[in-house]
């Protein structure tokens, strides 16, 4: 009988009747192999490995994270709403000590869903990891929270949920954006005046492979995860840097992102992106929860791998150890320096536009943060897209100070006065949302 | 004329059942644990001594030999070929002292990945032979996606041995340690099980009856004897789904509700939901190890009629050990139906008896009697009450995988409870007062499992897969697998399935069943699709035969369900 080291909580929710089109990658039958092999090696009739079903994640969850225009109605569908009420499940086994661990084995995914949304992006409409820790943070006091986000595309909707947040840890190792989308998450990405370093970048080289995957890991995210010291660490477990994936170009293998994760040791794994659904998704999803459960993986090895052909070169080895190197400083000094730094008055503005390739919809979008010395600042966005214009965001974060409190008030009573489409105002302070 | 029988751990039930008058004899005996033939033959006695001129159509058994077989480790040595593809390292899932992997193996699709390693096998096949292996099992990952592996396997011993269990025929659901656990103990309690059925066999020739036999399974439904001969492992644990057959059979249930079969060693919980019993999707553990049995969804409590009293500091404490029987009938230990003919309005055996049991317990003799009793069936009744509604919720937890289902996804809430067993009268007053619902106890609540097995009609499971891809489909539960065009579709995967289906049970059974008894579980039809082009599609239709009351029995049998 095997024996589990971690009790382990997965949440399997394979959405067997949602797709967004008939042969979109993000379709039916992603899980349905993924299904039949855990089904298959007994995985749940291991003692402490054990199937939930997922909450339903609700309105006021969704709006806690982010601001929807012109509603959250719009933008979600039911399958969304089960999607994240999966990852918020995962979060309460754990903090309810059911669980040593939990993983959120549920589509459609999320981590491309940036803090306004207009509509679907990267086949992301909600961001279901930040919906489950904003739910962490408001129903279990955590304060300090670390993202390392193992999807192939670069995760710029988490990246720009937390891009003002000092208490979230965002890394992501990915497909270099100069090759693949969504074209961000270079090393100069840092985060916001007031979390600089908080967010880190590692874009790699197409074709690498499990070693400098490993590598990274080893030399840049334990390391900064040793130092900033998480209350809870989360995987974003996006799967297609698989050698077989259709829509990317990396090397890495079952073994290794079950290597990686028993490296990681997350408390939180939640499933991204992967959509080679027959070669690779079985056999890395069953690694993934055999290495959280703290079981022998050795034996789970695509029928076609042969590491000798994924082997790197010296050259490849040597740039990916200098992106390292750029990323390990980014976080322990980032540079003070920002030449696209702009202010208008006490804020401090950034000009935004933002494609939503799966919807189709351009926003164009003006960001101002308060430039604040006792807390990260009020949050105010001037939103409009190609679906809805003219639209205002506002935000008190948690934890902010009492005058950014009031300015966020009067920034809301002002906006109610202006002849804005729709105002959304979240109030994190007091756990309100205004409109 | 239809005759039931459970041979149960504490008691043998039989009845027979006539289409038009209902129960014609009942009876209920000691079942001699070494001796369950003889228990058959006592109960058979004991019948026709209650009714002459009798002729029996059909012999319907539920029997724990099998699952004692096992309990008890009274098991037949099995030579266990496993050969396994990429996963969880097959050594985890050794069972029994001849256990050995073969290499070769499948993926998920049933695609080979690397061939069986056959002069390896042969070597194997040979050495256990040699050591004096009779029966063997052979078990492949991915076997109900293509059984190439286990037939390969099987071939190599064919008439070699006197039993061979293919993993893939035990069911199409997917759980290679299950399949291997399955085949282990099919094969294993395989000797002792037939030699049993020709014993039972040969006893009904004695009294000169020729019936066809059926035997129970766990999931309410019956197996031809022939079917017996094949799967042993399925007549595990009938037992308590022959109660809620019984129930059924006697009561019409329209909504969610409870069913309890207090018995002498255990009380067994069964649930309805919306009038249908639930299936266990579970299925049987057998020594902490899950097989492919499937059963009724039944929880068994360690509290019964015989379970031990005893009283310390103050602390009541009930079962889960069994003695008995209860003083009332000449035990001479107190037991919880002791304590239950003290307090109640109607009488079992020598209540004197009971007193003088609960009295030795009570510690502090100033208290009354009545009060100490009426305690321990209180204390017995929040057991019942805290196990039931753990029960419900861990039903309520399950699993499920669309959002048609996570939205139409209804609690069960019990609104009734229908308490059947030998103390169900005495209990059920406070039965009804701790879980606050109507509680009803049938005619012949007695012997209702017995009636359960005698009325019990043939279930059945089977799923179809197409890949169109491959242009292949199989039906793993029937031993069939087919050609099949780039068109085939999923209703026409629905329609091949429920006539397969229908001619088997025809065949097998005799039973004229009604296509619409036939009903599909779950089906889906999945695009396959390589890079961005649709290249097949991935067909699954799952249907079953529930279990139910044989045709034109119900209207003999059934109570009018008031109190």
């Amino acid at each position: 009988m095997q024996q589990v080291k971690n009790r382990l909580g997965v949440i399997f929710f394979p959405a067997f009747d949602w797709a967004i089109s008939p042969t979109h990658p993000e379709r039916e039958e992603r899980l349905l192999y993924t299904m039949d092999q855990l089904k298959e090696e007994g995985i749940f009739d291991i003692p402490g490995i054990t199937e939930y079903k997922p909450d339903v994640a609700t309105i006021d969850d969704v709006e806690r994270v982010h601001f929807c225009f012109p509603d959250v109605k719009s933008n979600v569908t039911d399958s969304h709403l089960i999607s994240a009420g999966g990852t918020i499940k995962a979060a309460r086994l754990i903090m309810e000590k059911d669980e040593d661990k939990a993983f959120a084995l549920v589509r459609p995914p999320g981590h491309h869903a940036m803090k306004v949304v207009h509509g679907g992006r990267g086949f992301c409409n909600i961001n279901i990891e930040a919906i489950m820790i904003e739910y962490l943070r408001d129903n279990y006091g955590i304060k300090k929270v670390a993202i390392v986000d193992t999807d192939c595309h670069h995760g710029d909707g988490s990246q720009d949920i937390y891009w003002h947040d000092p208490d979230t840890l965002y890394i992501s190792i990915h497909q270099d954006g100069r090759t693949l989308y969504p074209g961000s998450g270079f090393t100069h990405e840092i985060g916001g005046p007031k979390a600089k370093g908080k967010t880190i970048n590692i874009p790699l080289p197409p074709n690498t492979s499990d070693e400098g995957f490993l590598y990274a890991l080893e030399h840049v995210v334990l390391p900064i995860l040793e130092d900033f010291k998480p209350e809870i660490v989360v995987n974003s477990a996006g799967q297609d840097n698989h050698y077989t994936d259709p829509i990317t170009n990396m090397n890495f293998s079952a073994t290794g992102y079950a290597t990686l994760n028993k490296m990681l040791d997350p408390d939180l794994v939640v499933l991204e992106g992967g959509y080679s659904i027959q070669g690779a998704l079985p056999y890395v999803n069953l690694g993934i929860v055999l290495a959280l459960a703290g079981l022998d993986y050795s034996y789970v090895k695509e029928p076609d791998y042969d590491p000798a052909k994924f082997k790197m070169d010296t050259k490849t080895m040597d740039y990916i150890k200098r992106i390292c190197e750029t990323a390990y400083n980014n976080y322990f000094s980032p540079p003070q320096s920002d030449i696209t730094l702009e202010k208008d008055g006490d804020w401090i503005v950034r000009d935004k536009e933002i494609f939503y390739d799966t919807s189709y919809i351009v926003e164009k979008q003006k960001e101002y943060l308060y430039d604040c010395n006792q807390c990260r600042g009020v949050l105010k966005i001037e939103t409009s897209s190609t679906r809805v214009t003219n639209c205002i965001a506002i935000e008190a974060p948690l934890n902010c100070c009492e005058r950014c409190l009031n300015i966020a008030y009067m920034e809301y009573e002002k906006a109610k006065k202006r002849a804005y489409s729709h105002i959304q105002f979240i109030d994190r302070v007091n756990k309100k949302v205004l409109k | 004329m239809l005759f039931g029988i459970d041979v149960g751990g504490t008691h043998t039930d039989a009845v027979l059942i006539d289409k038009e008058k209902g129960v014609r004899a009942y009876t209920k005996i000691p079942t001699m644990t070494n001796d369950l033939l003889g228990s058959i033959r006592a109960a058979i006695k004991e019948i026709l001594s209650q009714e002459k001129n009798v002729k029996i159509e059909r012999f319907n058994l539920s029997t724990t030999l099998c699952t004692n077989a096992i309990v008890q480790d009274m098991l037949e040595p099995v030579g266990m070929l496993v050969s396994a593809g990429p996963g969880i390292h097959p050594e985890n899932f050794r069972i029994g002292e001849y256990y050995e992997i073969i290499p070769g193996g499948l993926d998920h699709r049933g695609t080979e990945i690397s061939p069986l390693d056959l002069d390896y096998a042969k070597e194997i096949v040979n050495r256990f032979l040699k050591q004096g292996i009779e029966v063997f099992s052979v078990v492949s990952k991915f076997s109900p996606r293509n059984p190439a592996h286990e037939e390969q396997l099987a071939s190599l011993i064919k008439d070699r041995a006197k039993f061979i269990t293919k993993g893939y025929k035990l069911s199409a659901q997917l759980n290679f340690p299950r399949r291997i656990a399955t085949a282990y103990y099919n094969s294993a309690v395989w000797p002792i099980f037939v030699n049993f059925l020709d014993s039972v066999e040969d006893c009904l020739k004695e009294f000169n009856f020729a019936p066809k036999i059926n035997i129970l399974k766990a999931d309410g439904g019956t197996m031809t004897i022939a079917g017996a001969r094949m799967y042993p492992v399925e007549s595990i644990f009938s037992g308590p789904a022959a109660s809620v057959m019984g129930i059924i059979a006697l009561c019409d249930i329209k909504e969610d509700a409870i069913v309890m079969d207090v018995g002498g060693t255990t009380t067994d919980i069964g649930i309805f939901a919306s009038g249908d019993p639930l299936i266990e999707p579970e299925n049987v553990r057998l020594k902490e190890r899950p097989t492919l049995v499937r059963a009724m969804k039944v929880k068994s409590i360690g509290l019964g009629g015989d379970s031990m009293v005893s009283i310390k500091n103050n602390c009541i404490n009930i079962g889960p050990k069994r003695v008995g029987p209860c003083m009332a009938v000449g035990g001479d230990t107190p037991t919880f139906l002791d304590a239950l003919n003290i307090i109640s309005q109607e009488c079992y055996g020598d209540k004197e008896a009971s007193l003088r049991g609960i009295a030795q317990l009570n510690e502090n003799l100033s208290c009354v009697l009545d009060k100490t009793a009426s305690e321990i069936v209180e204390q017995g009744c929040k057991i019942l009450k805290k196990e039931v509604t753990d029960f419900i919720d861990e039903i309520n937890e399950r699993p499920i995988y669309t959002i048609h289902e996570m939205l139409e996804f209804r609690k069960i809430e019990p609104k009734k409870i229908y308490l059947m067993g030998g103390p169900a009268k005495l209990l059920a007053p406070y039965v009804e007062r701790e879980f606050g619902l109507p509680v009803i106890v049938p005619d012949f609540f007695e012997v209702a499992n017995a009636i359960g097995a005698a009325l019990a009609r043939p279930t059945m499971q089977a799923e179809l897969l197409a890949d169109t891809e491959k242009g292949i489909i199989t039906i793993p539960e029937l031993g069939i697998t087919d050609k099949i065009s780039k068109h085939y579709n999923l209703k026409v995967a629905r329609e091949e399935l429920k006539a397969k289906m229908e001619d088997y049970i025809k065949r097998e059974f005799s039973w004229n069943l009604d296509i619409k008894d036939i009903e599909v579980i779950e089906e889906s039809s999945m695009n396959m699709v390589k890079d961005v082009f649709t290249v097949g599609k991935d067909i699954r239709v799952k249907c079953q035969i529930k279990p139910g009351i044989s045709e034109g029995y119900e209207k003999g049998v059934r109570c009018i369900c008031n109190r």
